[in-house]
């Protein structure tokens, strides 16, 4: 048997153009609301307008029956359930269309099914709902505990799941404390916004005897599995397809309310319906985002080396939770990222999830890692600044040294290869530390004042099933799955389990069956998203889907290759020892034979086949890696700022990411998921929120409102590369797509901390509005006086 | 109901139309014209950009009624527009195209800018997609990919300048 | 959100639009760019009856001059004013508020005469047409009427507009060449609505100087005060900011919480020093 020649062009390594964008610049992309049925009825929900409510009443019109439906007249649908075995965690059934009581401002109430959305919206203004309105719980520090303003009555706090992560002996280390800092930090609550929001169009296929739901979602597999269950229906008669989708991020990574309601009214209505969400809808149900609130204490050496970590991380996660991890992985992952890329050896964190009348909180690039990186990113530079040393020098000594790896972290984590310090030692050299120093000493013109700041990271990726396990996840994302098809003309079709939704995945994978069959990435199709089409797979998300779809794709070429060896050296009459399969062909001693011409043998002319070898060229394989804890990508990201101390506006002058992904497979869409994460992140840092009022009403429900950065905000952000191979994954690819989210919270508030230096201001609180940083600036002005 | 009569991509139409249907949604629902997209529908995140007697303006806050008299882009209407083409070419070489929600309006926004010269720097070419949000790129490829196709259609107005 | 249901006519002359906003029993509203109706209607917080389409009505269209003054047609497109197309009275004061108003594509239907009937209190027209002394001229049944930009717009989404009355120009009086001016916009990002806007206007071959906050929490504030250290001309920074605070203390109709107090101090400090260090 031969193996892969490595030396391809359009294999791994090759930054190959994206074959998914033909369609899109040409304005033919397929989103879910571009789909046309004969028939379609569009949906309008009935929203509650309160947090926290007893329903006492809901009265519909009598002509409307029929037209608007509450849960009593959609009796199969079952309450949406999550289930996990972590240890003391509490899970509240969620009725997708209320009954006796809404939980947060937009659960929805009732569905109504008209011609046009416009229609269905003013049936729902016909509808009149009786609430009794009961006090909202709203500030999840304070609420948590009690007994007071219970989320879910039978209860008795507002608490999902308290767990506790330790390693080492933190009393000791505060012991042998000569420095101790305390900081108490605020990550936001926000939203992941795609620019396409939700969307769901289901009906009924009486040829197929199944019902079909389009739906805007990562995970068509998973949505099926759910689907099934609420419904009470055979999955063998229910497809779920993603077509395009205009973004996802990680809220599109959930099973919702609207999804499972849909299909109920395709079940019991003869005509397609539709739902597509508008942005007001997004902003309000779909899944908030971030919202922790840390409490750290750092104790240290009088260098700076960190001996110790203590912390109290609350999430807000809301009121109910996402299928089907629920909330739990939040602060879990808060908690276990908190250590960062550090020798810390004592730790403690205390978690708390907690239930508030708010919208429930689900996964948005890098989950609970870009709170945790803020929390300990910003620590850092201030243990530096209290033993008075630079912060990147500080940061440096407390990092895993290469010669260290793999380290298991006293948080329980594996980090498995990379350079941590280099990646800082890059990132200066990125944004030119020496002459943004030079500039800063000099001063501005307008008096504005410059900083420059870092944060680094290190993150797991594509963690398969004992990470999930340890989570107490009844649902384990722990492999993919691809099937390798070539068809009678020797054209190759890849079916995965993943959903790209601007990876560029039809390109890459592609780009992996290239490696290892030689065949062109323009003679192959990739299929995903429906799970028709697909054998199970999880979907895209946790930044797994070159890791593990690439490594079905890998597997599967492979056993392809396999197979089409055996048949080219029996048409060739040679040793399959002595055949190779390269540039579309096999090759032996004495001449080749095309992949074509094997398909038509295996297909068409099957008499043409060795004796034991069956006819068909098609695989199906799983992967995941070995070590499933994760593979662990790492970055240090640096943001130089200028702030008006006078109106506390800041300004991002330069951004740069100095990041290790190990192997890449196509180094173009890398740095582009690299950028866009960046944004996302620099979104978090200095625009993004959605507030909550003292009565759960939320005070950002439009674009108007919501602010997130557009191209005139963001400077060009620079790139640099390191490639430590993983030791344990196909081609040492590592897992890099949310890496970009992570650290520009804490990159740009150290930046400001070092603009602000002078005064004493700190900011820790994302975003940095104005209004927070010129209290920073009152407070410490104040404080010096 | 009010009857428009208008010119939709080159074509003369005459329907009726409730007033209180979006431009969007007449190109969407009624023409099967779904390279427009919906993003927010008050204005901001720049989906909906079309061409409206040859200038960008948000399909979503045009009422259709509105739109009697007026000639109207959508991007399929402007396969064939000399600007649209070096843009389709530089985006795709440049890796500007991620989801591809924002492209359609992205492009209409970016055609404009360079048809009015306001693509000549780094910094003028982010102003003027101040009204195009991206969720996927982060912009800087977006931004060169503009930048090179006002160069490609300065060089070919330049080469057409000089007369064959 | 989709609108709810709405009548519509687009009247062919100006009297014909005041004869239909005239009806009783209808709420009729006039829509011109529709850039914050529609966006309005869509989010359902505007459900009028019927709407009156002025947008191509004759003479609202375009920008004419007379000696001293400079006519806009109340559907003059933000764009227009961008492009300067037409004479410029404020030597180059529009065109740049102009230019950072919103994005493009709003501004090529957005009309002036829209913003300043609007009044969204973080809207740039009404501040710099009454930092400029403009006038805008009112038609209703009952005949025309001038009112002052600066006297205008009387709170929040409130103006001097009565039933059935439509803005049909805006008078803005020229700057001389020797005029000088400041505008600051404090927004978190382009194109966005201002936290704090301040404009200062500085013509000695007048006599006239006005220094104006807008995004203020209310009408347009012309800052007193302020205004008169500006015609004074050079200007000493410790009186501008004792100036300033005063003009924001005697607002006390205003609810300024520390925060936009502090920016509203500083815009206006930074427009009247751009409007007075200027080399005349």
């Amino acid at each position: 048997m031969s193996v892969a020649d490595g030396t391809t062009a359009r294999g791994i390594g090759a930054s190959v153009l994206r074959r998914e964008d033909a369609r899109h610049l040409d304005g033919r992309g397929e989103f879910v609301p571009d789909i046309r049925l004969p028939g379609i009825r569009d949906v309008a929900f009935l929203r509650s307008p309160h947090a926290h409510a007893r329903i006492k009443s809901i009265r519909v019109p009598p002509g409307m029956k029929g037209r608007i439906f509450t849960a009593a007249d959609l009796p199969r649908i079952q309450p949406i359930r999550v289930v996990t075995q972590a240890a003391g965690a509490k899970s509240p059934p969620w009725p997708p269309l209320a009954t006796d009581k809404v939980r947060y401002v937009g659960e929805a109430i009732a569905v109504c099914v008209a011609p046009t959305r416009g229609d269905a919206e003013d049936l729902a203004n016909n509808i009149q709902v009786e609430y009794e309105v009961l006090d909202a719980a709203v500030d999840a520090p304070q609420v948590w505990r009690g007994s007071r303003h219970l989320v879910h009555e039978s209860w008795g706090d507002n608490l999902y799941l308290e767990r506790v992560i330790e390693g080492g002996d933190i009393e000791a280390a505060a012991r042998a404390a000569e420095i101790t800092v305390t900081r108490e930090y605020r990550m936001n609550r926000q939203s992941g916004a795609p620019m396409e929001g939700r969307a769901v169009l289901a009906y009924r296929d009486h040829r197929l005897d199944e019902v079909v739901v389009y739906a805007s979602t990562q995970t068509p597999h998973t949505v099926r599995v759910a689907l099934g269950e609420i419904l009470g229906i055979e999955q063998r008669r229910i497809r779920v397809v993603a077509p395009d989708v205009g973004g996802g991020f990680g809220p599109k990574a959930r099973l919702y309310p609207e999804e499972v309601i849909l299909a109920a009214l395709a079940l019991e209505l003869d005509h397609p319906v539709r739902w597509i969400e508008d942005r007001s809808e997004n902003l309000l149900t779909c899944a908030h985002t971030r919202d922790h609130h840390y409490k750290v204490t750092a104790y240290a050496d009088r260098q700076g080396k960190v001996l110790g970590v203590d912390c109290e991380i609350i999430v807000d996660a809301g009121a109910y939770g996402l299928w089907p991890q629920g909330p739990y992985q939040e602060a879990n992952m808060a908690g276990r990222t908190l250590p960062g890329p550090y020798t810390i050896a004592n730790y403690r964190a205390r978690t708390y999830t907690v239930a508030t009348n708010k919208t429930p909180l689900g996964p948005y690039r890098g989950v609970g890692r870009p709170g945790a990186c803020f929390a300990i990113e910003r620590t850092i530079d201030e243990v530096a600044r209290a033993v008075g040393r630079d912060p990147a020098e500080v940061r440096i000594e407390n990092m895993i040294r290469s010669e260290q790896m793999p380290f298991a972290s006293v948080a329980g984590m594996r980090y498995d290869t990379g350079d941590y310090p280099a990646s800082v030692k890059l990132c200066a050299e990125l944004l030119d530390m020496p002459r943004v120093r030079a500039r800063q000493k000099q001063g501005e013109a307008d008096g504005r004042l410059i900083g420059i700041g870092f944060a680094s990271f290190t993150e797991q990726t594509a963690h398969g099933a004992a990470e999930f396990a340890s989570r107490g996840a009844s649902i384990i994302p722990g492999f993919e799955s691809c099937t390798a098809r070539i068809l009678p003309d020797g054209s190759l079709v890849l079916h995965v389990g993943i959903q790209s939704h601007g990876q560029g995945l039809e390109t890459t994978l592609s780009q992996i069956a290239c490696q290892e069959l030689g065949i062109d990435p323009s003679h192959i199709s990739v299929r995903h998203g429906d799970t028709e089409s697909t054998a199970f797979g999880f979907g895209t998300f946790a930044s797994r889907s070159m890791v593990m779809s690439g490594g079905a794709v890998a597997r599967a070429s492979r056993m392809l290759r396999d197979k089409l060896c055996r048949i080219g050296a029996h048409l060739l009459q040679c040793d399959p020892a002595d055949v190779r399969c390269e540039g579309g062909a096999v090759h032996g001693p004495q001449g080749s034979v095309t992949i074509g011409e094997i398909a038509n043998v295996a297909h068409l002319r099957m008499d043409g086949l060795p004796p034991g070898v069956d006819p068909l060229l098609d695989m199906t394989a799983t992967y995941e890696p070995q070590i499933s804890t994760g593979v662990f990508s790492y970055a240090t990201h640096g943001a130089v700022v200028a702030v008006d101390a006078e109106t506390g506006f800041i300004e991002l002058l330069d951004f740069a990411v100095a990041e290790d992904c190990g192997t890449m497979v196509n180094p173009m869409i890398v740095e582009g998921q690299i950028r866009g994460g960046v944004a996302q992140g620099i979104g978090t840092a200095l625009y993004e929120e959605i507030p909550y009022d003292a009565q759960g009403q939320p005070l950002a429900v439009t674009f108007a409102d919501y602010l997130m950065p557009g191209a005139a905000e963001l400077p060009a952000i620079k790139i640099g590369h390191m490639h430590t191979p993983a030791s344990a994954t196909e081609y040492g690819m590592k897992g890099m797509g949310e890496g970009g989210a992570v650290a520009p919270p804490a990159a740009i508030a150290n930046a400001v901390r070092d603009a602000l230096a002078a005064l004493g201001a700190e900011v820790n609180e994302t975003p940095l509005t104005p209004a927070r940083v010129l209290a920073a600036i009152q407070k410490a002005k104040a404080a010096a006086a | 109901m009010s009857a428009i009569r208008y010119r939709l991509n080159g074509a003369d139409l005459s329907e009726d139309v409730a007033p209180r249907l979006s431009l969007a949604d007449l190109l969407r629902e009624r023409h099967n014209l779904t390279a427009t997209h919906l993003g927010c529908e008050h204005g901001v995140c720049g989906a909906c950009t079309v061409l409206v007697d040859g200038m960008p303006a948000r399909a979503c806050l045009m009422l259709a009624v509105t739109c009697d008299d007026r000639q109207i882009h959508s991007l399929e209407g402007l396969r064939d527009d000399p600007i649209i083409a070096a843009l389709r070419d530089s985006f795709h070489r440049r890796h500007a195209v991620q989801c591809g929600f924002c492209t359609p309006g992205m492009l209409i926004s970016a055609r404009d800018l360079i048809q009015r010269g306001r693509a000549g720097s780094e910094a003028e070419i982010r102003q003027g997609l101040a009204g195009n949000l991206c969720r996927c790129t982060g912009y800087t490829n977006i931004v060169s990919a503009i930048a090179e196709a006002a160069k490609t259609m300065a060089a070919q107005g330049a080469a057409q300048g000089k007369g064959s | 959100m989709k609108p709810a249901a709405v009548d519509y006519a687009r009247p062919r002359s100006l009297s014909q639009a005041l004869e239909l906003l005239a009806r009783p029993n209808i709420e009729a509203r006039v829509i011109a760019g529709g850039q914050s109706l529609v966006a309005m209607m869509n989010l359902r917080v505007a459900s009028p009856g019927l709407l009156v389409d002025i947008a191509r009505l004759p003479d609202l269209g375009s920008v004419t001059e007379e000696d001293s003054t400079v006519f806009y047609g109340a559907c003059v497109t933000h764009a227009m004013i961008e492009d300067r197309v037409g004479p410029d009275p404020s030597q180059g004061l529009m065109p740049k508020i102009a230019e950072t108003l919103a994005y493009r594509a709003v501004r090529n239907r957005g009309t002036i005469g829209g913003s300043l009937a609007l009044a969204d209190p973080a809207a740039e027209w009404p501040a710099v047409l009454a930092a400029l002394d403009a006038t805008a001229i009112i038609e209703g049944w009952n005949g025309k009427k001038a009112v002052a930009c600066k006297d205008f717009v009387t709170g929040i989404y409130e103006t001097r507009l009565g039933a059935g009355e439509i803005i049909v120009a805006i008078w803005v009086p020229k700057l001389s060449p020797q005029a000088r001016w400041g505008y600051v916009k404090l927004a978190r990002k382009a194109g966005e609505f201002a936290l704090s806007l301040a404009v200062a206007v500085r013509d000695p071959a007048r006599g006239y100087a006005r220094v104006v906050l807008g995004a203020a929490d209310g009408p347009p504030l012309v800052l007193d005060a302020t205004s008169r250290l500006c015609a004074r001309g050079r200007v000493d920074s410790g009186a501008a900011r004792e100036a300033i605070a005063a003009d924001l203390a005697r607002a006390a109709d205003r609810q300024f919480d520390t925060f936009h107090r502090s920016l509203h101090a500083t815009a206006a400090l930074r427009a009247l020093t751009q409007a007075t260090q200027a080399a005349p």
